[in-house]
């Protein structure tokens, strides 16, 4: 059938890109409405469900933001996808459970003289080191990735580091499952941000669990991303790092060390998603190998959302990806199964309709 | 000495036990051990361990690779034999180091009953005490260290020895080159008739082997038609016309899906005619192809990468869905597709689907090349180099894109089906992305652009598991690790393309409006 494609050039009409991109995202936005409007008419929905699922969107949208900063960063620096970024949160995910199951493994003696775990007797403690040691696993893995997959490839075509981090990813998670074990780990969370407590919200006559360990991840997140923020736009480190993504050449003129900012960004990024990997963890109650794959997708997802190279684009993308990823297929009347389907076709239709993203940059045509 | 070099030699030797640990880990210490076994004519006994110089032998290769590593780092040219040495040695030592002190922990964890299987999967206490060679913990590990220092020497004297005889290796290369290109073989490569030859005795072996083979290899075999013609249409969108496409599992699917959906009974009962239903499945790929291509081809690199990426795992999970049930009976799959069939006999025994196979993939072979050479193939080629060059200079960069995509994705839908067919089922998890990545592997691997890598890679990463059964857990490990090794080392894979000479020679470009007829 190709053969009939090359005696028969066809022609493709020559419209305006803008135009159709235009009219495009019109008709898109009105066949949502429309949809919207019809299903919350006859909604078998209340309040409470809506509450639910936009608060549990917004924990995940946070995590789905830390993930996607670590895109945003290194895109911004390197032009390149690490694909293998999702890996990295996986990896942080299983720091902080080792620490958990080691924790809960040993025993302690309570003054009132009762046995607990020292999981449960100092959470504070406990919380604090898996959230270190599922940072700076991960941050490590980032360091080492950056090393050994992408430095060799500096100033290869652009396939090529792309191609490296692929492999980076399928080596990371198969690792993951030969040392892990392909079975799903129960998360162990200390008793204070157990997944089953948290404050009940009346409403509408039903009560909404706000679970602790959700609002408390959330809570983490938010605290994360403005520490990040202060840390680019206020520290010499930050400054160097903007400097770097803006020009590698100048900026290694006016005494950066590029080769060592770029290392530093890739720390940090892999220090990021180690963090949301631990609060994953705590919010859903498991890992395992391939726990990675999905967020990693959607976070890119986010990151392209909110502008990809731009820190507040991939915060408001993730957030903004999670909620609708939680109230989507309620609100669009479709099959729970179908969530991912959402955010992949959120995906695909910013990429066609707007690729410079919501809060946009100015990507040049190289770029896309 | 100075001390640069000593801290360089501890560095590989770091590098080394990092890699040694993370191989017991896994468990490939055992897996190697027993294939190293097997080659030696002793094939290991189900859950039996294999034996200890097996263990010493594999372990011994590191080494070596070790001390030679470090031995040749020394940067001295040529190589002083006592630096050489004393590098070998500090590399072996630290990485013994670390290795001993791995396997004292590991050991004093074992021996107090702990059961490292609920965190670490691979170490089961049977691989624990076969990795401390049946000693006790602190005996295991001084073998270790031992193992490693003499086999970190040996890698040394080697690195210097082949350093001390670079000047005869050269010399027999001279010779050997010499010979190649004034003596009988190079006649015999200047005759036209050797090549037809050759081609002659390729399709007499295709015609015998799959008689005389059993219908073990000719699975196997199958297997790894089915993935050359995949690699063959990914080719064309990744080698020729460089759009990178990870989600090239969704023409696979549609392939499949469609052909299962109109020879199955169960749901639709069409019951259609084999070669009418390949050819749905072809012209349904094809057109999804071109439907999937026209809104995202105008984005570039990653940006693509990521979007066929989801295309693929949307088509994944729409089959799998519940909403569209009815049609694709969701997560069951379909059962009981048609096998070929002529003239109202049946053609599905495993012989005959090998013959099929083989000849699809002489076929697409044959189409590929063609396209390859033709003005298409040229307009790709310069897509791939330079897309804002190929525009400026007139090329339809879009449409040769979405024609590269919709040949692809037709290849593909061939796959599919013939594999639907071959297996009788298709359900959504034969439509994982690790399909794409397969391919997309052995593409790279083989080296982008070229056919004799395709059929290379998919023999090396589709049919080597196959036959080594042992490696199987580890194929996926390896693809990742070989995908990252390859673009380091080898970017353009093990086969690399031939870039086709546009000289004099070539016709004028008016000159050639045909297609390949």
């Amino acid at each position: 059938m190709a053969e009939v494609h090359q005696k028969r050039p066809i022609k493709m009409p020559q419209l305006n890109v803008k135009v159709i991109r235009l009219l495009a995202t019109a008709v898109v936005l009105v066949l949502l409405i429309a949809r919207i409007r019809n299903v919350a008419i006859e909604s078998q929905y209340g309040a409470d469900t809506w509450l639910r699922l936009s608060v549990s969107g917004l924990i995940v949208g946070g995590m789905y933001a830390l993930i996607a900063i670590g895109y945003t960063l290194v895109y911004g620096i390197l032009f390149m996808i690490n694909f293998a970024h999702g890996e990295v949160m996986m990896i942080g995910s299983f720091g902080g459970y080792f620490v958990f199951e080691a924790f809960n493994a040993i025993p302690v003696t309570l003054k009132d003289g009762t046995q607990n775990s020292f999981l449960n007797a100092q959470p504070v403690i406990a919380i604090l080191l898996a959230f270190l040691a599922g940072m700076g696993i991960a941050a490590l893995t980032g360091y080492f990735l950056e090393k050994i997959a992408y430095r060799p490839l500096r100033g290869a075509p652009r396939l090529v580091p792309l191609i490296s981090a692929i492999g980076a990813s399928i080596f990371l998670q198969n690792a993951g499952q030969l040392l892990f074990g392909p079975q799903r780990r129960q998360y162990i969370n200390p008793s204070v941000i157990d997944r089953g407590l948290g404050w009940q919200i009346p409403i509408g006559g039903t009560n909404v669990l706000l679970t602790y360990s959700g609002i408390f991840s959330l809570v983490l997140s938010a605290a994360l991303m403005i520490g990040l923020f202060v840390l680019v736009q206020r520290t010499k480190l930050g400054r160097a790092m903007r400097a770097v993504a803006q020009d590698k050449r100048t900026a290694a003129l006016m005494g950066i060390n590029v080769d060592k900012i770029i290392s530093q960004t890739f720390v940090i990024s892999g220090a990021l998603a180690g963090a949301a990997g631990v609060m994953w963890g705590i919010h859903n109650g498991l890992t395992n190998y391939f726990v990675g794959f999905l967020p990693g997708i959607k976070a890119f997802t986010a990151a392209v959302l909110g502008g990809i190279g731009n820190i507040p684009g991939a915060m408001v993308g993730g957030m903004f990806l999670g909620i609708v990823e939680a109230i989507g297929p309620a609100a669009l009347g479709i099959d729970f199964q179908l969530k991912d389907v959402i955010a992949f076709s959120i995906l695909i239709l910013v990429l066609i309709l707007r690729p410079s993203g919501i809060l946009g940059e100015a990507l040049t045509e190289e770029k896309v | 000495m100075k001390s640069s070099l000593i801290q360089k030699a501890a560095k590989s030797g770091v590098v080394f036990a990092v890699i040694v640990i993370f191989l017991a880990l896994i468990g490939f210490t055992v897996t190697a051990a027993s294939l190293i076994q097997k080659v030696f004519g002793e094939a290991v006994g189900v859950s039996a361990m294999p034996a200890y110089p097996a263990l010493v032998v594999f372990l011994g290769f590191i080494g070596l690779w070790n001390g030679w590593r470090a031995a040749k780092h020394t940067g001295d040219h040529p190589l002083r034999a006592g630096s050489a040495i004393v590098a070998g040695l500090v590399a072996g030592f630290v990485a013994g180091l670390f290795v001993l002190v791995y396997t004292l922990i590991v050991g004093t964890i074992h021996s107090n009953g702990v059961d490292m299987r609920v965190y670490l999967s691979s170490l089961s206490p049977e691989s624990i005490v076969y990795f401390l060679f049946g000693q006790s913990t602190l005996t295991g590990g001084l073998i270790h260290l031992g193992l490693s220092i003499v086999s970190a020497a040996a890698g040394a004297l080697l690195a210097i020895f082949s350093d001390r005889s670079q000047h005869q290796f050269a010399l027999w290369k001279q010779k050997l080159s010499l010979w190649v290109n004034t003596s009988w073989p190079a006649k015999l490569r200047k005759n036209v008739f050797v090549g037809y030859i050759a081609m002659g005795v390729v399709l007499f072996l295709l015609v015998i082997l799959p008689r005389t083979w059993g219908s073990y290899w000719n699975y196997i075999m199958g297997t790894v038609g089915i993935y050359v013609l995949l690699g063959i249409g990914l080719n064309i969108i990744v080698g020729y016309s460089g759009q990178l496409v990870l989600g090239y599992v969704a023409f696979f699917a549609i392939g499949a899906y469609s052909f299962a959906l109109v020879t199955a009974p169960d749901p639709h009962h069409l019951n259609w005619n084999f070669w009418v239903a390949l050819l749905v499945a072809i012209v349904a790929s094809a057109i999804s192809g071109v439907l999937i291509g026209l809104p995202i081809l105008r984005l570039r690199g990653d940006y693509l990468a990521i979007v066929t990426l989801g295309f693929g795992e949307i088509i994944r999970i729409l089959i799998k869905s519940d909403w569209l049930k009815d049609i694709t009976l969701g997560p069951r799959g379909v059962r009981n597709i048609a096998g070929p069939t002529l003239l109202g006999k049946s053609f599905s025994s495993d012989i005959d689907f090998m013959y099929l196979i083989i000849l699809a993939v002489l076929l697409s072979i044959f189409l590929a090349r063609r396209w390859q050479e033709s003005r298409i193939g040229r307009a790709w080629l310069s897509i791939s180099q330079d897309e804002t060059v190929a525009q400026a200079t007139g090329v339809d960069t879009y449409k040769y894109k979405i024609l590269a995509l919709a040949i692809g994705a037709a290849f593909a839908g061939l796959g599919g089906a013939l594999f639907a067919s071959r297996n009788q089922f298709t359900g959504p998890e034969d439509h994982v992305l690790m399909v794409s990545i397969n391919v997309l592997s052995l593409v790279i691997v083989g080296g982008m652009g070229s056919i004799p890598g395709v059929i290379l890679g998919a023999f090396t990463l589709k049919g080597l598991p196959e036959i080594l059964r042992e490696l199987e857990s580890y194929r996926l490990l390896v693809f990742g690790a070989l995908l990252v090794l390859m673009m380091i080392i080898r970017p353009e894979g093990l086969w690399p393309a031939k870039r086709p000479k546009y000289g004099e020679k070539s016709p004028p470009l008016d000159a050639e409006k045909g297609g390949p007829e």
